[in-house]
């Protein structure tokens, strides 16, 4: 056989190998981070930011990180705790259910607001959504992963 | 010598804190060394072909050079601006250009030619333009756009905006292989559909994110499908009617299939509720046959799909030579250069640069080859779900993955269409087909996906809804028990 055309296949075949390669890289990369995202022990769902606080506890800029059920309010039982005259001992709760997340008044007497409207017994947020519990803000997030 | 730096600048150039990106350097040499090997199996196969001495030389060195040089400045621009954005989008689409470039290379010169201050440039010298137009679109977007509020403030401008592009193309647009595409403003000419996907993206996942929570609570009861209240049905209707519309107007077929696909991807992943897919897919269905009904082209491609032997030299003929192509490559392909004989003087695939180069590819680089290259989409597709998912909010989330799935789908559509398992519909592979247009609006595509997955980003604006936030005075509100 002709050593120019088995060179050429040598050649051919080491770009198609390339290209193969090129996908290995990658797929060791996403490997890699999935493995890293596993041993992340921190399986919140989702987290609330304070974005606004001026008088009370918790601080602007403070994260919590959410389970399927968190309650909250003044009483020091409630998984958010919220140092505020205007807040409820019991406020509200947010729960996911298998779709979205829910936000529900416990009746409090002051109101809990999602974008800046009472809401009335349970109500869906998404993601970005802002709540507000006396006079705390919290911005509702995706948590990072 | 000392440069006058006003303190703007100053403050600029301060605030400049260069990041290595190890990942992509190591990804970018690996997208070199591959196009470097494709360009010179391209060069050595010409050459041997042409009866010449034995070389090693790339195909056309210089063009190789210059869109490796454009691909590492891109490169260079992310790390020196520090950002801490995904990594392995820029190499993958490098490579994915690569190929085009060396596809275009490969192909009759003659298929595209421009005249320029004198001199006339052939398909390979303007794709390469247009690809290097493209990765500077994708490097300023990634660097530029450190905050979506203008893309989510205003999505009924966006949704206007697309609107008035779409008609705009209805009222001046000129035909090409039976579709409304393009439009001719002075000596530019450019297919508005490709900027609309990228709008429409921007509208639905502006307008999913708003009413998500209605969507999601579906009130109404139909039989076994759970429906939200009518008002918020419509939208649905609205895209519909709107796709349906282009395959009436436009006869763009292609780019219907696009926007409902994409439209009710997003609607599931908004609302996790299969019942609006299936609601999607009856219309869907609906809206087929009405078409295959009324107008003869949409029967043609139904029909060519079915069945494109029947009038293999005429209607069928782009689909047959499409089939014969992919089984002349075999497994490993004829080689690139190899290929695609010429039939009496002419190509066997008149559009193999713009809707066949799937075929080309198949043809000279065979099924693995093929498998790469659909591989290559899959890692796109991966990397821009994943920067949804780890998006903060709703919006962002939607958009990312939004235009993750025009790139993806369009891709499917086009390469299921060279296929025939699907019926063949005229869209562009993405950054592979030749044509500036889509190269432009998926450069947009991947530079926003670049930009949102950066964690530097801004975070997001406050919602809009009810803007009169409550502001408590002090009397008006009693203090909690």
């Amino acid at each position: 056989m002709d050593p120019y055309v088995v060179a050429i296949w040598i050649v051919r075949i080491a770009f198609l190998g390339g290209l193969y390669l090129f996908m290995f890289g990658v797929t060791r990369l996403l490997l890699r981070d999935l493995r890293a995202a596993a041993r992340d022990p921190g399986g919140a769902l989702a987290r609330l930011v304070v974005v606004g606080s001026d008088v009370s506890e918790p601080l602007r800029g403070t994260v919590f990180g959410l389970d399927a059920v968190a309650t909250i309010g003044r009483d020091v039982n409630n998984s958010i705790v919220v140092e505020d005259e205007f807040a409820s001992t019991e406020h509200a709760t947010l729960t996911f259910r298998g779709r979205a997340w829910y936000v529900e008044d416990l009746g409090s007497t002051n109101g809990t607001f999602v974008n800046g409207l009472r809401i009335e017994g349970l109500r869906a947020i998404g993601y970005g959504d802002e709540l507000q519990v006396g006079r705390v803000r919290f911005r509702f997030e995706r948590s990072r992963r | 010598m000392t440069l006058a730096v006003g303190p703007r600048a100053r403050l600029v150039i301060s605030r400049i804190r260069p990041r290595a990106r190890r990942r992509e350097s190591g990804l970018m040499i690996v997208v070199a060394v591959v196009l470097l090997l494709g360009s010179v199996s391209l060069g050595a196969t010409q050459r041997e072909l042409a009866g010449q001495k034995v070389s090693w030389l790339p195909a056309d060195a210089g063009q190789l050079i210059i869109y490796l040089g454009a691909l590492f400045a891109g490169h260079v621009a992310l790390v020196l601006a520090g950002r801490r954005a995904d990594q392995v989008l820029l190499p993958t689409i490098g490579l994915l250009g690569g190929v085009s470039l060396i596809l275009m290379e490969r192909l009759p010169q003659s298929l595209v030619t421009q005249s320029l201050a004198g001199r006339t440039f052939g398909l390979a010298s303007i794709q390469l333009g247009w690809l290097l137009l493209a990765l500077a679109v994708i490097t300023i977007v990634a660097l530029a756009v450190r905050s979506d509020a203008w893309l989510r403030r205003y999505k009924y401008t966006w949704a206007a905006a697309g609107i008035g592009l779409l008609l705009l193309t209805f009222l001046f647009g000129n035909e090409v292989n039976g579709a409304l595409l393009t439009i001719q403003i002075g000596p530019l000419s450019g297919q508005p559909t490709e900027l609309i996907k990228v709008i429409l993206v921007i509208f639905l996942a502006g307008y999913l994110s708003e009413f998500r929570p209605i969507l999601v609570e579906a009130s109404m009861r139909l039989g076994p499908l759970r429906l939200p209240p009518v008002p918020y049905l419509l939208p649905m209707l609205a895209m519909w009617a709107m796709a349906l519309g282009i395959v009436v107007i436009q006869r763009d077929l292609g780019a219907a299939l696009l926007f409902f696909a994409v439209f009710l991807a997003l609607v599931y992943i908004a609302t996790a509720r299969a019942s609006y897919v299936v609601i999607g897919l009856v219309l869907f269905a609906a809206g087929s046959a009405i078409a295959y009904q009324l107008f003869g082209t949409v029967r043609d491609r139904v029909d060519i799909w079915i069945n494109p032997f029947l009038d293999a030299s005429g209607k069928g003929y782009q689909v047959v030579q499409s089939l014969y192509a992919f089984a002349r490559g075999g497994i490993l392909g004829t080689g690139l250069g190899a290929g695609l004989p010429l039939v009496g003087g002419r190509l066997p695939i008149p559009a193999i640069h713009t809707d066949f180069p799937f075929a080309a590819l198949g043809e000279e680089l065979g099924l693995i080859g093929v498998v790469a290259i659909l591989g290559l989409y899959l890692i796109v597709i991966e990397r821009g779900l994943r920067v949804a998912a780890s998006a903060a909010d709703d919006f962002r989330s939607l958009l990312a993955a939004g235009l993750t799935l025009v790139v993806g789908v369009q891709a499917f559509i086009i390469a299921a269409g060279n296929l025939k398992l699907i019926p063949l519909t005229g869209v562009t592979l993405p950054f592979i087909s030749y044509g500036g247009s889509s190269l432009l609006a998926n450069g947009v595509v991947i530079g926003l996906l670049l930009a949102l997955s950066d964690r530097g980003v801004e975070p997001p604006p406050p919602p809009q809804v009810g803007r009169g936030r409550p502001r408590f005075l002090g009397g008006s509100r009693r203090a909690a028990r």
